[in-house]
């Protein structure tokens, strides 16, 4: 009889185990989405040529069966980047040897940030650019590029050198769909945006 | 039995004073305004871009240096974007907790500076 309930109670354990895997709901796709000739088209963001820190063209259509997680800075920043590019190095430590992930950082200043500055700035971060990458582009291009990725980003005199901009890391997936984000600036939020991406990775390949 | 509990009581008493950590709060409420941001609230900086600070990087050595850094900052290298901003609204008062907050956080000095010190050494930075 003993035995018999033992048997039960881990028959019992094992079916609550499904439900242990968040997997069941997938992560949603954000932005807005379209209906076209009854098809729905999802918020994708656009393809924009961009330039990285090896004067190397670059769109996110190169990127391949990869997913992204990008953010927007400047070099001379003296407000929130610092903190949010030590929790990216959080990011790139987990994710460096995994082939399937791409970080890009982009600059919102075309007035200092020059591509020999971003190589500079990548080689004194110590990442490796294949995994990392550090990019610029006209600066509409890559204002417009951030709406679409929902970061605000905002040429402001009275702010510190010029730029108010927020510090979320954004997720896409290799459709261009945003899938996730964090704050850059909070250590916890990037502990669980840890498990947004490994979820995603799952989905995906 | 009184006698005991007397004698717990006053070894907690002497255990109270010892918890409080440093006197310098309004330092470090400074340190987590001004200097925070870049240096990390562990001071640990970024990489090879802001460097982390401990006790040779501060140079306590120097107690004028490290105070003329602070008030003037380090204007922007074109070549890395790097910068460290200017502190010119800080008041001597305020630039003394500062100082003595990250001697004994970094340095373990109990105190680097006093206010008078400070005073002289801040008439006596170049300022740009």
């Amino acid at each position: 009889m003993k035995q018999f309930l033992l048997y039960i109670t881990i028959v019992g354990l094992l079916g609550l185990l499904p439900g242990c895997r968040d997997n069941a709901k997938p992560l949603p796709i954000l932005g807005n989405m379209d209906i076209h000739n009854g098809d729905t088209a999802f918020h994708t963001i656009p393809l924009i040529a961009l330039t990285d820190q090896d004067s190397q063209i670059f769109r996110i259509s190169d990127l391949g069966y990869k997913v992204l997680l990008a953010d927007f800075f400047f070099t001379s920043c003296p407000s929130i980047c610092p903190k949010v590019k030590k929790q990216m190095l959080r990011l790139y430590d987990r994710y460096k040897d995994d082939p399937r992930v791409l970080m890009m950082s982009h600059t919102i200043d075309q007035r200092y940030d020059s591509v020999s500055v971003l190589h500079r700035y990548a080689y004194n971060l110590g990442v490796d650019t294949k995994r990392w990458k550090f990019v610029t582009g006209e600066k509409d291009s890559i204002f417009h590029l951030a709406d679409q990725y929902f970061v605000s980003v905002v040429e402001d005199p009275s702010a510190p050198m010029g730029f108010d901009h927020s510090g979320r890391i954004i997720l896409v997936d290799h459709h261009r769909h945003v899938r996730g984000f964090c704050e850059g600036t909070d250590a916890e939020s990037v502990t669980a945006f840890f498990d947004t991406i490994d979820k995603l990775l799952r989905e995906e390949y | 039995m009184i006698r005991k509990a007397a004698a717990i009581l006053f070894l907690l008493g002497l255990l109270i004073p010892a918890c409080k950590e440093h006197p310098y709060s309004q330092g470090e409420v400074l340190y987590g305004y001004h200097c925070a941001p870049c240096h990390m609230d562990d001071g640990s900086g970024l990489a090879q871009l802001i460097p982390p600070l401990t006790k040779a990087s501060l140079g306590f050595s120097q107690p004028e240096r490290l105070v003329c850094l602070i008030r003037n900052g380090i204007p922007v290298n074109p070549a890395t974007g790097q910068q460290m901003l200017p502190n010119k609204a800080l008041s001597d008062t305020e630039m003394t907790n500062l100082i003595n907050f990250l001697g004994i956080k970094y340095a373990a000095l109990p105190q680097t500076v006093q206010v008078q010190d400070v005073k002289k050494m801040l008439a006596g930075c170049q300022t740009r």
